[in-house]
This record gives C-alpha cells, sequence and structure tokens, in this order.
C-alpha cells in the first residue's frame, strides 16, 4: 500500500495545517458554511422578493433566519426527530430494502466461485473485493432510499398530516436522515458479518499431509502438500512435538508431531492482520552520499494525483502541481540510500524485539541474476553517536509486505579488550530520547530499489482483523451518511428521480475531482494534455493526440479554450465544494493490505462527514421552510 | 328541488334548529373570541415561470369565532381547499393575512391547538391504525402512556377496535377515513378543521360523522368544514361562507339564510280531507297562494337509517318480494312511527 503525504497527517495537522493555513481543511470546511450562507441569503432573497416584491422578500429573508434561531431550533424536540425516524425507518424496512442483504449474500455466494483463492495474495483480493462490494451497494441504497422518500411523501399528501402538527422543518430533515442512517446501520451489520465470515471461510484449507519429513539431530525439518498451489516447508525442533511452517502467501500453518510419527497440520493463520505501524521519516540521499529531497524517478510516475490534500490553496492557484508521492529510488553500488528516522523506539513499545516491516520495490535497469532476487541491505544507526550494527543484507520480495524483526540483543566486538561482548540495541543504537535510523541500501549495482515513506515501518503492535474490518465498515457508513444527508438535502426541493440524480452527480463529481483537479492544472500550466470537454470531443473527433496542439485555428480555438475554461474552473470549484469520497472509500485499502486503518484518518472522515451533514441540514431546512408544501 | 318549493315538510330539519340554536347563541356571546381571521386573502397559483394560473382566491374576509361550526361552502374549484391550506400554512397567501389563534398562519407553534382532517385520509400505508395514531401522539411530544390511553379513546370513538392491528392499505375508504379523523382528534385539539369530511362514508358514517361534529362543537371546540356536500352543511353549521370562483358569494347563519320569509310552513297529522280543503279556503280568503299541501315524503337519509338501525336489532335476510312491494316501507313505518307509505310514493 502507497500512502500519500495526507495519510501520515495527525487530526490536528490535518485540521489546521500549521505553516500552510490555506490547505487546511478547518478553512475549507470554513469557507464553505460562509458560501453556503451567503448563497443562500441571496437565493432566498431572490425568490422572496420575486414572491412577495423586493421590500417585502427582505422581511421574509430575515424572518427566516429569525425563526430558525429563535422558534425553530430551539423547539426541536428530541421525540418528534425519534418519531420520524421510526416512520422513516419502517417505511424503507416494509419496502423491503432489507432484500439488499440477500442480495449482498447472493452476490458472496457467486463471487465465492470467481475469487481465485489460489492467486499470490487472497487476502487482499478477498477482502477488497467485499469491502467493496459493500460499499458501493449501501451508496446506491443509500441514494435510493434518500432522495425519494420525501418528494413521495410530498405527492402521496401525506406530508399533510405532519406539516400539520407541531412539527418543524428541522426535524423532518433530522427524521429523515436519522431514520435512513439506522436503515444503513441495520443492514451493514449483518453485511460485515457476512463479509467476515466469507473471508475467513474462503481463506481457510487445509493441508492433507507431509510430503518430506527429515530427522536431522532429532530436529525434523520437512514439507507439506501442495494445496491451492502452495506448499510449506516447516521444522520442528528437537524435543519438541509442535513447530511451525513457513509463510507463503501471507500465511502460516502449526505442524504437530502425533505419537505414532504421523503429522496434523493445523488450520492458516496469519493471513488476516492489521498492523499498527509506525512510520519515520525519510531523508534520500544520491550516488554521490549527498541528501536529496527524492530519491531517483525510474519513469513519468509523477502525473496526476494527490491535488485534493492542498484544499482551498490550490483553488485559488497558491499552491500548483500534484502531490502525489511515488516510489523514490535508490541506485545499487553507490554511496545512494534511503534514510529513515524513528522516533519513540523505547523498551515500553518494543519489550522483545524490533518488528519492522519492508514493503519495496525493485527496478532493473538489466536482467540480472534471474534465480536470486535483487539484494539490498539495511543498516541500523545511531543518529548522535553513529554506531551502526552490521548491516543485515536481504532479497527484495515485491508487491508483498516482508516481515523481520530485530532481536533486541546483538554481540559487539570489543576492540579494547578484544572480547564479545552482548550488548542490548536500547543502549547502543536507540538514542536517548529514542531515536533510532535504519539506511536502505541497494547491493546489486545499476539496478534500483524503491520505497517511499511507508516502504519500511516498525511494528509495535498489532490489531485484530475484526476490528480492523469493523473500522473499514465505519468508513463505508460514513459514506453512507453523507450521501443520505445529499440525498435528503436534495429531495427538499426536487422532485424523486431529479434528486438521486443530483446526488449521484455529486457522488461522481467526487469521485472524479482529481481528475477535473488534473485537467484545470493543465490548463493552468499551459501543457496539452487534451484539455476541457469540448477540446476533447474536437480531439476524438478529429482523432487529435492529446499532447499535440489543438488543431483549430483562429477564433474558434479562442471560444474552445475559453468555454472549456469556464466548464473545467466551475467544476474545480464543485468538485472542492464536495466531499472527497475516493479518499473515504480508500480505507478499504488499508484493510485489504492488512494495515490497522489510523484513528487519525477515520477522525477526519467522521469530522467532514458531520460538516457536511451539518450543512446539508442547513440548506434543507430553508427549502423545506420556503416551500409550499401543497403548492 | 330548489329552496322555494321546500315549503312543506323537511324531515331533516329536527337536526338543524335544535342543535344549532343554542349554540348560535353561545357563539354570539362569545364574539370577540376570533379563532380564525382571514384578511384580504389571496391567493394566485403560478406556474414555474412565475406566470398566473389560477386566480384560486380573491381577498377573502371571514373571522371564525370560537365554540361555531362554521362551513365552506362551494362547488369544485371555488377556493375551499384553498382556504383550507393557508389556514394550515400549506400554502403561503399571494397577498392578504391569515391569523389562527392571533398567530401568523405558517407559525408551527399554532398546530398544537389544531386538527386536520385532509381532503381523503392521506396516512401511511404501510402502518396499522394503532401504529398511526401512536406516531401522530408522537408529534404531540405525548408520554407513552398519554398516547396509550388517547390511542385506545380515539379507537372506540371511531369504532376501528377490531381492525387495529390491519395495515392502512387493507382499509376500506370509510375506515382510511376515520383513522384520518382519530388522528386529527389525537391531540385534543381547540380548532378542527374538516376537509370534505363526510365523503368516502356511508349514509351511517355520514350520520355518525354529522353527530361527531356536534358533539365537539359541544364539547366546546371551533370546527371549520368544507364540504360540497349540501346537506351536510345545513345539518351542522352554525354559519356557512358561499364561495364560488375564489370570492365570498354569501357569509351568514344557515338558519337566516335559509329561512325563506314569505313562505308559512305548517306541519300536522291527523288532518281530515274536509279539514284540509277548509285549510285551502282560509288560504285562498286571506288572499295568499297555495303553493303545495302533500303528505310529506321521508328522505332517502332516513329512509336507509331505518332499515339498517332496524337490521341491527333483528339480524338475518329481509323479506323483499315483488308482489309484496309495500313490505319493507310497512317495516320502516313501524319503526319509525309517523311515515307510512312514503316508499311508494
Amino acid at each position: 500500500m502507497n500512502l500519500q503525504p495526507d495519510d501520515f497527517w495527525t487530526f490536528s495537522e490535518w485540521l489546521f495545517r500549521p505553516g500552510a493555513f490555506l490547505e487546511s481543511a478547518f478553512l475549507q470546511g470554513v469557507v464553505l458554511i460562509v458560501l453556503a450562507i451567503v448563497l443562500g441569503l441571496l437565493v432566498g432573497y431572490v425568490i422572496s422578493a420575486a414572491r412577495y416584491g423586493p421590500g417585502e422578500g427582505f422581511y421574509a429573508v430575515a424572518r427566516a433566519i429569525r425563526d430558525l434561531l429563535r422558534t425553530d431550533l430551539p423547539g426541536t424536540s428530541p421525540s418528534r426527530i425519534v418519531a420520524l425516524a421510526r416512520l422513516a425507518f419502517k417505511e424503507a424496512i416494509r419496502r423491503r430494502v432489507l432484500f439488499v442483504v440477500g442480495l449482498f449474500v447472493v452476490i458472496l455466494l457467486l463471487a465465492g466461485w470467481f475469487l481465485n483463492p489460489e492467486s499470490d495474495d487472497p487476502a487482499r483480493l478477498y477482502i477488497s473485493f467485499v469491502l467493496t462490494a459493500t460499499n458501493y451497494l449501501v451508496l446506491a441504497l443509500a441514494l435510493f432510499i434518500s432522495a425519494f422518500s420525501l418528494p413521495q411523501d410530498i405527492e402521496n399528501r401525506t406530508i399533510y398530516t405532519i406539516v400539520t402538527k407541531p412539527v418543524r422543518a428541522t426535524e423532518i430533515v433530522l427524521g429523515r436522515m436519522l431514520g435512513f442512517v439506522a436503515v444503513g446501520t441495520v443492514m451493514l451489520i449483518p453485511m460485515g458479518l457476512a463479509s467476515y465470515i466469507f473471508v475467513d471461510r474462503g481463506l481457510d484449507h487445509t493441508h492433507y499431509g507431509v510430503v518430506e519429513a527429515n530427522e536431522i539431530d532429532g530436529r525434523i525439518v520437512g514439507k507439506t502438500d501442495r494445496v491451492r498451489k502452495h506448499e510449506h516447508t516447516f521444522t520442528i525442533e528437537a524435543g519438541e512435538t509442535q513447530g511451525l511452517t513457513n509463510f507463503v502467501r501471507g500465511h502460516r500453518h502449526v505442524v504437530t508431531r502425533n505419537d505414532d510419527g504421523s503429522f496434523t497440520i493445523g488450520p492458516p493463520t496469519g493471513q488476516l492482520r492489521a498492523r499498527i505501524p509506525s512510520y519515520g521519516e525519510i531523508q534520500f540521499y544520491d550516488r554521490n552520499g549527498d541528501p536529496k529531497e527524492s530519491g531517483i524517478d525510474v519513469g513519468a510516475e509523477r502525473l496526476a494525483g494527490g491535488y485534493g490534500s492542498a484544499g482551498i490553496s490550490r483553488l485559488i492557484g497558491v499552491a500548483k502541481g500534484n502531490r502525489k508521492l511515488e516510489h523514490s529510488y535508490v541506485e545499487g553500488g553507490t554511496l545512494g540510500m534511503a534514510e529513515f528516522t524513528f522516533d519513540n523506539v523505547t523498551r515500553q513499545r518494543f519489550p522483545d524485539k524490533i518488528p519492522f516491516d519492508l514493503s519495496i520495490r525493485a527496478y532493473r535497469s538489466f536482467k540480472g541474476d534471474i534465480e536470486s532476487g535483487i539484494r539490498g541491505s539495511l543498516t541500523f544507526k545511531n543518529p548522535d553517536t553513529g554506531f551502526s550494527l552490521t548491516p543485515k543484507q536481504f532479497t527484495v520480495e515485491e508487491y508483498q509486505i516482508d516481515e523481520r524483526e530485530l532481536p533486541l540483543t546483538f554481540e559487539w566486538l570489543n576492540k579494547e579488550t578484544g572480547e564479545v561482548e552482548t550488548r542490548n540495541v536500547f543502549d547502543d543504537v536507540v538514542t536517548e530520547d529514542g531515536r533510532m535510523q535504519i539506511l536502505l541500501k541497494c547491493l546489486d549495482s545499476s539496478q534500483y530499489l524503491g520505497v517511499t515513506k511507508s516502504g519500511l515501518y516498525l511494528r509495535p503492535a498489532e490489531s485484530s482483523f475484526g476490528w480492523n474490518l469493523t473500522k473499514a465498515y465505519g468508513s463505508i457508513w460514513l459514506q453512507m451518511t453523507m450521501i443520505i444527508a445529499f440525498g435528503v438535502m436534495f429531495s427538499t426541493f426536487l422532485s424523486g428521480p431529479v434528486a438521486m440524480v443530483a446526488t449521484a452527480v455529486c457522488v461522481l463529481l467526487g469521485f472524479s475531482a482529481e481528475s477535473i483537479y488534473d485537467t484545470r492544472h493543465f490548463i493552468d500550466s499551459n501543457i496539452e494534455r487534451g484539455g476541457g470537454p469540448i477540446e476533447s470531443l474536437v480531439r476524438l473527433v478529429k482523432q487529435d493526440a492529446m499532447t499535440t496542439q489543438l488543431d483549430v485555428e483562429g477564433v474558434a480555438n479562442t471560444l474552445i479554450k475559453s468555454a472549456d475554461a469556464v466548464i473545467v474552473y466551475t467544476m474545480d470549484a464543485v468538485a472542492t465544494a464536495l466531499p472527497n469520497l475516493p479518499r473515504m472509500v480508500s480505507t478499504a485499502e488499508y484493510a485489504a493490505s492488512g494495515i490497522d486503518i489510523f484513528n487519525a484518518v477515520l477522525a477526519r472522515h467522521s469530522v467532514a462527514t458531520l460538516g457536511y451533514c451539518l450543512l446539508a441540514f442547513l440548506i434543507s431546512y430553508f427549502f423545506l421552510k420556503a416551500r409550499e408544501i401543497a403548492a | 328541488m330548489d329552496t322555494d318549493s321546500t315549503a312543506v315538510a323537511d324531515s331533516a330539519d329536527e337536526n338543524t334548529p335544535a342543535g344549532a340554536a343554542p349554540v348560535a347563541a353561545r357563539a354570539s356571546a362569545t364574539g370577540s373570541d376570533v379563532v380564525i381571521e382571514t384578511r384580504n386573502l389571496s391567493k394566485i397559483y403560478k406556474d414555474f415561470w412565475g406566470r398566473k394560473k389560477v386566480h384560486a382566491l380573491k381577498s377573502l374576509d371571514i373571522e371564525v369565532r370560537k365554540g361555531e361550526i362554521f362551513g365552506l361552502l362551494g362547488p369544485n374549484g371555488s377556493g375551499k381547499s384553498t382556504t383550507i391550506k393557508l389556514i394550515l400554512g400549506l400554502l403561503f397567501p399571494t397577498s392578504g393575512r391569515v391569523l389562527v389563534f392571533d398567530k401568523d398562519a405558517t407559525e408551527t407553534k399554532k398546530n398544537e391547538q389544531i386538527g386536520y382532517l385532509p381532503e381523503e385520509s392521506y396516512l401511511y400505508q404501510f402502518l396499522n391504525a394503532e401504529e398511526t395514531l401512536d406516531f401522530y401522539g408522537r408529534l404531540f411530544d405525548m408520554s407513552g402512556r398519554q398516547r396509550k390511553q388517547r390511542v385506545e379513546e380515539l379507537l372506540t370513538l371511531v369504532g376501528l377496535q377490531g381492525a387495529r392491528h390491519r395495515q392502512l392499505r387493507e382499509y376500506s375508504k370509510g375506515m382510511r377515513r376515520r383513522v384520518g379523523l382519530a388522528q386529527a382528534l389525537i391531540n385534543d385539539p381547540d380548532l378542527i378543521l374538516l376537509d370534505e369530511p363526510t365523503t368516502g362514508l356511508d349514509p351511517i358514517g355520514i350520520r355518525e360523522m354529522k353527530d361527531l361534529i356536534l358533539a365537539l362543537r359541544d364539547q366546546g371546540k371551533t370546527i371549520l368544514l368544507c364540504s360540497h356536500q349540501l346537506g351536510d352543511v345545513q345539518d351542522v353549521c352554525d354559519r356557512v361562507a358561499i364561495l364560488h370562483q375564489g370570492e365570498l358569494k354569501e357569509l351568514g347563519r344557515v338558519t337566516d339564510l335559509l329561512k325563506v320569509q314569505d313562505v308559512t310552513e305548517v306541519h300536522a297529522s291527523g288532518l281530515s280531507e274536509e279539514a284540509k280543503n277548509e285549510i285551502r279556503e282560509v288560504i285562498a280568503r286571506h288572499g295568499a297562494d297555495l303553493k303545495s299541501m302533500d303528505n310529506p315524503t321521508a328522505t332517502m337519509e332516513d329512509l336507509f337509517l331505518n332499515i339498517v338501525r332496524e337490521s341491527e336489532a333483528r339480524p338475518g335476510a329481509r323479506r323483499v318480494s315483488a308482489t309484496a312491494s309495500d313490505e319493507p316501507a310497512a317495516d320502516a313505518s313501524a319503526a319509525e312511527g309517523s311515515q307510512a307509505g312514503s316508499d311508494n310514493s
């Protein structure tokens, strides 16, 4: 999993962006709310002025705000909200939306045929499948239930009997939102359980026996049979009856030697993980050993992406360019290296050993030795004293997480006394304030190793997979809540189908925000990359390549370009205002990669969801309040 | 039948004067208590582009006083429903104002004292009667015990105890109407707005509804109803406003409006033919014009209600034969007493 710079932000860093306040989520939220208020007042005034005349229109707007603050918000009653939420809940349930859960189970059953448990990383395949399926199914469902309910109530006039009771617009809106969120929650729980069982059972397999076992000095070394296109080797130490196999495809088995000399192989363990990583700061050095901001770029990988993390400052043109973090490469056989500095390496966090994971890529400039992989080395170093351990050599395992560990003791030759001493890592390699460095080098010359900040991390603890899956479902729940809020908002002033389309457009714009930002970036920086929608269409029709000059002369060219600029800039502004759904969907990637979803990431999503719900709530309130229900 | 020729005999008149007179007097005694007031109320329906479509209501000025039954009468499209919706705040006036309990009609607070029975019972089809009433009770922030008690009372009142657990989608139109009425009364409102209260009801239901309306009035509640069933309005209303094409055409006490000033009505029983001739002569002698002198006919409503009441007392099929066509009439007259042979005429 390749984490982006903004993934590492803590919650407060995300909210306030110290040093770059223009990028902060807080500012974005404030601007959004202020804009909504100003636009709301303006639109409200225009509508009331058309209805009552310019003077009276002003009072109408003032009255609406006074009503909200003086009577409607304080008068909002929780029990009425609950009553309306219960109604929305019952309505959805009696419309048999729970069939969707059944549909989900059917999808899982069908998927059982098509998902290949013999693939290289079956856990990732299964987990990302269940999470993606749940995500899109639940979002589609949220879209449907939220957009149609209120318009239908107005059309059937059932709303007449509601609004003629002492029910406030705030309560109608909140009741709907909460009711549908409850429906979604009730559906997500069985879906989550089914997913867990599906993943757990889908990855389960049995090795039936041992095909080879040799006893050397009481130590048994053997090999299991081949099941699902993989086999394990195992060792049982002398005097022991149980041993472990090696890790293949992310799992291992316990092998037990029975009294009669036969072997029993246990179920797979360790394939469903939730590693809690502890990342360090990365510093690259070029082939001459000079510090550099990044390593070598081995391809045009820095094209699109990461714009969104710049927030408002990108929209107003202060921050330019993409911010996607791609692998930076270290050249082999030179002084080039990547230096990771870890903080807070303490005895409390690592009482027995220092586990660390490698997730490194290799780039070959020639074929090399096809038998062995590319070799690298890791040097553990004390950043203050410069003391370092003997470099540990390893062979790069690409596209998987290579789990390793550093024992807390090492043997050291005391040159003064000439004796070999057993020393502790915390005394020599880690500084007093808990810092430690790991230097990553590539040993094969003219070959390259690629890493990002997330390519090497310490693993002080582990969380349970079940909890991590729950967090991933929490993220889906937040997305669902957001879409329900938007759906209800649009349904206060649009008819059902139109409200659904409007919500869907918002979702799609949110999903394609990065592409829109990208298009704008190239328009801004005058790089030919296909241009806006009209230009793209012209290129399509004329069958022109993306990177050539637009083959249209004179006024037409100016016209196309300016129209495109207007469209793209508008879409850019709208997309910036919308929730960044792809980032929320990407929490599935954490779970699939076996990494504990960062609490800061979930907290950010929660706050963003809350903010958007608040916004949707206010907009809904004013629209509903201003609406002639019986018209 | 038009009003000029109803000089002799109208059997429905037992209801109107008996019920209306004392309350009308009470209404005028507390005339300052205006519950609903419309001032120069106008409503123009516009299309999406703001172009005028219908001028539904033109400068309506009415006052509904505490404790009276006020009827809005008019043909379809005359602005009755529009008026009610404006009073409820479901529509916003194009000009003019509506005050309900001295508050603007768009204020939510006023709804605490209001009960509204919409034109058709717009209720949630997927709820059953008990759930429906419980739900509306919750909207008034009523406590659990209060709700339970009130739901029980209302189900008994509208006679739906037996069907309380059936979803409303399975209900007949009349049953839905009853639930609709029950939900309008859930909060024991001071002002009740009834939009076409008797549509969809069978004759017994209509009678029960009318009796209920009168009973509510006797409890001191104010009722505004709109209808195009002239009989209903005549039977229960103290005052009526007649609307046509959005304009107020007539406003006043039902008894005053219906009194035909220069016609005298005489009811008598046991008159012989000679006596009748004598009366004719007396009338002729005084230079007056005898418009009609006949045996009164009962209304279909009376006949129907009699039959049903009797069948409830004595269940089983009624003997109806082609040869003895006067038999049912005889039965009916046996129950009612005075109106023999009305069926034959």
